[in-house]
Order: C-alpha cells, then sequence, then structure tokens
C-alpha cells in the first residue's frame, strides 16, 4: 500500500519552459543557395519525424516492481544522490537523465544493492534493498557502467557463468544462453573471447547477461554510452521489447534522445536532485523548442527586424547580425520566416536549426546564466 | 527440451529463508563456479603461468651459478640442494600475488561488481579464485621441479617429492589471502603489485630460503629462523631430502593457519564493506 502512495508523489514537477538559447548546431554552417535550403529543409522535416514518440504503454498494476522513496548517499561532503523517489511498474521504463555525476549510477547502485543506502528507502518486487539484499538479487538483472563482462571468456561462457551463479541447472543453462544468443542476434560472434568484441557487441553482451534469470526488474546504466548508431539502435530494440515483456526497466543516460524514444517517464537529475520529471511528451513540450536562427548582410538589421520583428520570442544580437526565431517543430513557420526575408530582399547569409542540448535544458531549469543576449521583452 | 519461441525459465523461485546446510551448499556451487571461471581465465592466459615458473627458474639458475659458490663453500653445502625447496616455496607466493593482481582487476573493472548484484555467495568470488591460483601453482611448482631434475636436482622420494610441492602450494594458499587482502583493501592494480612486493621482498631474502641463515648476522637469526618463508623452506627441505623435519612442518603449518585465520575474515569483511 505505501507502494500506491509512492507512485503519486513521486514526479510530475513543474518545468519551467527553456529560453531560446541554444549552442550547438544541428545544422552545416556555410553559405547557403536554394538548392541547398530546399535539401535542409528535408532533413529537417526527417529529423522531426524520428522526434516522433514511440513509447511502450505503461502497464498499470498495482504495486510497482521498483520503488525509491527519498533516497539519499552522500561521499563526504558531496551529496551524490539527495531526496529521490520513484517507481517503476512491470513493463513500465523509467529513464535517469543527467550529465556525469549527476548521481545516476549511484542511484543505480544503491538499487542494485552495490551501495548502501543512507536514509530512505527502496524495494524491488517488495523486498527492502537494505535489508534483504539477498533476496533483491535474486530479481534484479545489472548492466552497463557499473558491471563488467569476462573479456577472457566468451559471450556463451559469460552467459553461461551467469547462469550458474543463478543457480540454474545446467540443461538449462546452457538452453538460455543459446536462446538469448539466437534471440539479440549473437551468434555471429558467441564463442569468441569477449576482450575481441566491438564496443557494441560487448554492450549487447552486457545488457544480454543481466537478463540470463529473466529479471523482473533491470537497470541499465548508460547502456549506449560511446555507441555508433546502429549499436545503439539495437540495444534500443531490446530495450523496447524487454519492457514489453513485462520487465521493469530503470535505463540511466547522457542523451535526451535516447530517454524519450524508451522511457514512459523521465527523471531528470542534476547534482543529486530531480529538477524535472514526467513524460517525455511534456518535458519535451517544455523544453524542445527548437530555434531557427538566421545570419543576415550589414545593414540588413533594421529591415529584418522590421519584416519580422512581431514574432514572439525573437532574439537578436546586433553585433553578430544574428536573429533567432523560436519555430517550435513546426516547419511551415520556419519556412515562412525565411520566406518573408527574402521576399523582403533581406540578404541570409547562414542560418541554422538549433535544437536543445541537454546542457541548455540544464541551464534552463536549474536557472544558470546563459549567453549573453539581449531578449526582447 | 524442446523450445518454442515463447519460453520461459524455468527460474529458480526466490528462496526466502534458507538453511544453513543450503547456504553452505550455495556457497560451495558459486566457489566452484568461480573456479572454474578463474581457472578458464588462466588457461587462456599461459603467459600468467609461465611468468609464474619463469621467476622460479631464474631463481634456480642465477642463485645456483651465480651465488650457488660462495654461499655453498660458505656454508659447506651443496647449494643446489639447498635451493631448490626454497626457490618452490618462492614459486608458491608468486602465485599469491597473482591472486592480488586478479584481483585487483576484477575489483576495477565492475567484475566484482557485478557479481555483487547477482544472488550469489560474496565469499565464493574470493573462496574461488584462491583456489584457482592454487590449482595454477601445482601445475607451476611441478614445472619448476622439473627444471631443478633437469639441474641434477634429486629428491630423496616420490613421496617426499608430491610432499614438498603440497606444502608449498600450502604456504602459498596462506599468502594469497594476504594478497587476497591488500587487494580488497587498496584495489589500485599497479599500487597492489607495489604492495606485494614490499612484503615478499624482505621476507624471501631475509629467510632460508636461499641461504642457511647461521651465515647471516646474529640479531637477524631469530627473525630468520621463525619467519614463514623460513618455516616452509625448511619444512618443504625436509620433505623433499627425506630429513627429519617434523618441527618445521608443523611451524610452517601454523604459519599457514594463522594466514588464513587472520586474513580470511579480514578480507572477507573488507570486501564485504567495501560496498560503498
Amino acid at each position: 500500500m505505501r507502494h500506491a502512495a509512492d507512485r503519486s508523489t513521486a514526479t510530475r514537477l513543474s518545468v519551467p519552459s527553456s529560453d531560446c538559447n541554444s549552442k550547438t548546431a544541428a545544422w552545416p554552417n556555410g553559405a547557403i543557395d536554394r538548392g541547398s535550403v530546399s535539401a535542409g529543409l528535408d532533413t529537417l522535416s526527417a529529423m522531426l519525424d524520428n522526434m516522433s514518440i514511440q513509447n511502450t504503454t505503461a502497464l498499470e498494476t498495482t504495486a510497482p516492481v521498483i520503488a525509491a522513496t527519498s533516497l539519499r548517499k552522500s561521499f563526504g561532503d558531496v551529496e551524490a544522490v539527495n531526496d529521490l523517489s520513484f517507481s517503476v511498474a512491470a513493463g513500465q521504463v523509467v529513464g535517469l537523465l543527467g550529465p556525469n555525476g549527476a548521481g545516476k549510477t549511484t542511484t543505480v547502485n544503491m538499487l542494485a544493492t552495490l551501495a548502501s543506502i543512507d536514509a530512505g528507502s527502496a524495494s524491488i518486487g517488495g523486498f527492502d534493498v537494505a535489508t534483504q539484499p539477498d533476496l533483491v538479487r535474486q530479481l534484479i538483472g545489472l548492466a552497463g557502467q557499473s558491471a563488467a563482462v569476462d573479456e577472457k571468456l566468451t559471450g556463451r561462457e559469460n552467459l553461461e557463468l551467469f547462469g550458474r551463479l543463478y543457480k540454474l541447472p545446467g540443461q538449462e543453462r546452457k538452453r538460455r544462453a543459446a536462446e538469448l544468443i539466437d534471440k539479440f542476434d549473437m551468434a555471429d560472434f558467441a564463442d569468441r573471447v569477449a576482450g575481441t568484441y566491438s564496443g557494441g557487441q560487448r554492450r549487447r553482451l552486457d545488457v544480454v547477461a543481466a537478463l540470463v534469470a529473466e529479471p523482473p526488474a533491470l537497470f541499465l546504466d548508460e547502456p549506449t554510452t560511446g555507441l555508433d548508431p546502429r549499436s545503439r539502435a539495437e540495444i534500443w530494440d531490446a530495450i523496447t521489447q524487454l519492457a514489453s515483456q513485462g520487465t521493469a526497466i530503470v535505463l540511466t543516460t547522457q542523451y535526451l534522445e535516447e530517454a524519450d524514444r524508451l522511457a514512459d517517464e523521465v527523471l531528470i537529475i542534476d547534482k543529486g536532485v530531480v529538477i524535472a520529471s514526467g513524460t517525455p511528451e511534456a518535458l519535451k513540450r517544455n523544453l524542445d523548442r527548437d530555434v531557427l536562427e538566421i545570419h543576415v548582410d550589414e545593414g540588413d538589421m533594421a529591415s529584418s527586424l522590421e519584416l519580422i520583428g512581431g514574432i514572439e520570442g525573437l532574439v537578436t544580437s546586433e553585433a553578430e547580425r544574428r536573429i533567432g526565431v523560436p519555430v517550435g517543430d513546426d516547419i511551415a513557420s520556419s519556412l515562412e520566416v525565411l520566406r518573408r526575408l527574402q521576399d523582403g530582399g533581406v540578404s541570409i547569409t547562414d542560418f541554422q536549426l538549433r535544437r536543445p542540448t541537454l546542457d541548455d535544458v540544464f541551464l534552463s531549469l536549474t536557472g544558470a546564466p546563459t549567453e549573453q543576449e539581449e531578449v526582447p521583452a | 527440451m524442446t523450445t518454442s519461441t515463447e519460453t520461459t525459465i524455468s527460474r529458480p523461485a526466490v528462496l526466502a529463508n534458507p538453511s544453513a546446510a543450503v547456504r553452505v551448499r550455495r556457497a560451495l556451487q558459486d566457489t566452484n563456479t568461480v573456479l572454474w571461471r578463474d581457472t578458464v581465465r588462466t588457461l587462456r592466459q599461459p603467459d600468467l603461468l609461465f611468468f609464474a615458473v619463469i621467476m622460479g627458474v631464474f631463481f634456480l639458475v642465477l642463485f645456483n651459478y651465480v651465488f650457488g659458490g660462495s654461499i655453498g663453500a660458505g656454508a659447506g653445502i651443496d647449494y643446489l640442494g639447498f635451493l631448490v625447496p626454497g626457490v618452490l616455496v618462492i614459486t608458491a607466493l608468486q602465485g599469491a600475488q597473482q591472486t592480488s593482481l586478479g584481483l585487483a582487476a576484477d575489483l576495477t573493472e565492475g567484475v566484482t561488481d557485478r557479481f555483487r548484484s547477482l544472488p550469489m555467495s560474496q565469499v565464493a568470488v574470493i573462496a574461488g579464485r584462491t583456489i584457482a591460483d592454487a590449482v595454477r601453482n601445482v601445475a607451476g611448482l611441478i614445472l619448476v621441479a622439473v627444471v631443478a631434475l633437469l639441474m641434477g636436482y634429486r629428491f630423496a622420494s616420490i613421496g617426499g617429492a608430491v610432499g614438498a610441492i603440497a606444502l608449498a602450494t600450502l604456504i602459498g594458499y596462506g599468502f594469497s589471502w594476504l594478497g587476497a587482502a591488500i587487494a580488497v583493501k587498496v584495489r589500485q592494480p599497479d599500487m597492489v603489485g607495489m604492495l606485494s612486493m614490499f612484503w615478499l621482498f624482505p621476507l624471501m631474502l631475509a629467510s632460508t630460503a636461499f641461504a642457511p641463515a647461521e651465515t647471516m648476522p646474529g640479531w637477524l637469526q631469530p627473525f630468520v629462523k621463525y619467519q614463514p618463508i623460513s618455516a616452509a623452506s625448511d619444512a618443504v627441505r625436509g620433505l623433499a631430502d627425506g630429513s627429519p623435519a617434523g618441527e618445521d612442518i608443523l611451524l610452517a603449518l601454523a604459519w599457514t593457519a594463522a594466514l588464513l585465520l587472520v586474513f580470511g575474515p579480514l578480507t572477507v569483511s573488507l570486501y564485504k564493506k567495501e560496498q560503498q
């Protein structure tokens, strides 16, 4: 019953809306002719398609599989985790999103019985993590940063090693290893020593090794950090598949996109504190505002502002002859802005469509000063 | 067993309150599993065994041909006969350093963290490794003994050879737990490596492994006579020569027991506390 209460108190903070300062260009710099503008717009529309959300539907069950209540942990004077609460139901993916040192790994380590809990409580399948670690360990799988596979064993041997440690009978663990190898497309490399694997192969083995005993609770600590896009997509597919089979998953990541793609609920963590949480849709609505940034010829600044100055949220920098137009994810408004300027005789020297990076999200959420820009009222 | 695509594995039911007997059985099972893992690793890294053996061979060759003349003549003994049992003990101690280094690597590379998240006996992680190292030690000791035979050394009997290797393995096993304690406490492999040399070198050189105690200064002799490496060297020497060495054997066994009693629980408690 306590768990039900945890769920409601867990999240849903309001998220301050992002300002439009973005630093990372998702758009190549350079002079632009009509051809490249239209090619660019195709890319833009492809980008927007990719952003569509593909969440698995959360299965609502009465008791969460994973429940964390007011977790705290400090190392000396450093508060690594400060009052963190969340819960994960069967089939649900909760994403912990934050930069290095945010406290994501510490949180996972506490839940996976690797680190002691200073204050607060956590339970897995109803068992208390601090007082019943032996029981909890029978219910969890851990992969990623905090756990490693054995580089001197083959992939298959690694899986069988974990099968043995989970006390699966001999036949069963062989069958299980073979099944996982087959299911996650590892046949090509399963009988090579893991030390020879590529980053993607190793990470796949790492995640799959956590699945040997089909744990109802799975912790994936930055499972795709440093991977190439193809390997990342494969791991994503695996995670989606597991969630659809009812595994409760805690996923830590530094990538907004990954949390967006996989998580039913996202907690944005900075310095051990949850600074925002909610569904990816809710967070995106507030944070993910694209900015069309336009550079114009010297002397065209005034006429540009005359043409498009009425748009709300415009950010201009006279010195750099730069105008930032918040366009959301609306292609038509980007096109409209560019067309209006061009028709008005403004010479556009460059434009970029910028997406807020995780940095920007943090800056906007933590209220730290951003780049100096004049923001018209 | 036929498998369908929608298989569910028969995952063991959650074991709520295992009896002591079940816990011990599972711990032994886990120790056996870790032993298997570490043995496979050893077989895939023959260089580890090679280095353990090559050190022993170096000691045999260098001490016998470089210092052998002066030490042997000074003490009036057959130096090769004196040296081989000492080198067997030193070879076994090299194995103890491998325990240190291997465990430090597991600790820093996240392998033990993964083990820690599994429903397994945590003592097994260390017990399995020390046993695997002891098994490798036996192989290394046999190889060093073969080199000694090639150099002209002769054991008094086959039983004596087996006893000598067994006792050397045993004392090495005791020191493995000292090595494990250092690894768990210090973790960083390079620091662990340095600290291992720290205890090994003085103990090894100020011992009766390479030279009789009588050749050393009087103030050092009490230490030299009773310290574990000397006790082990003298005991192994007795077994190998077939000379009476009951007291030395008892002292060596007592040292082994002391090492296990001190560093066994210490290592386990350090390892459990290692939880951040």
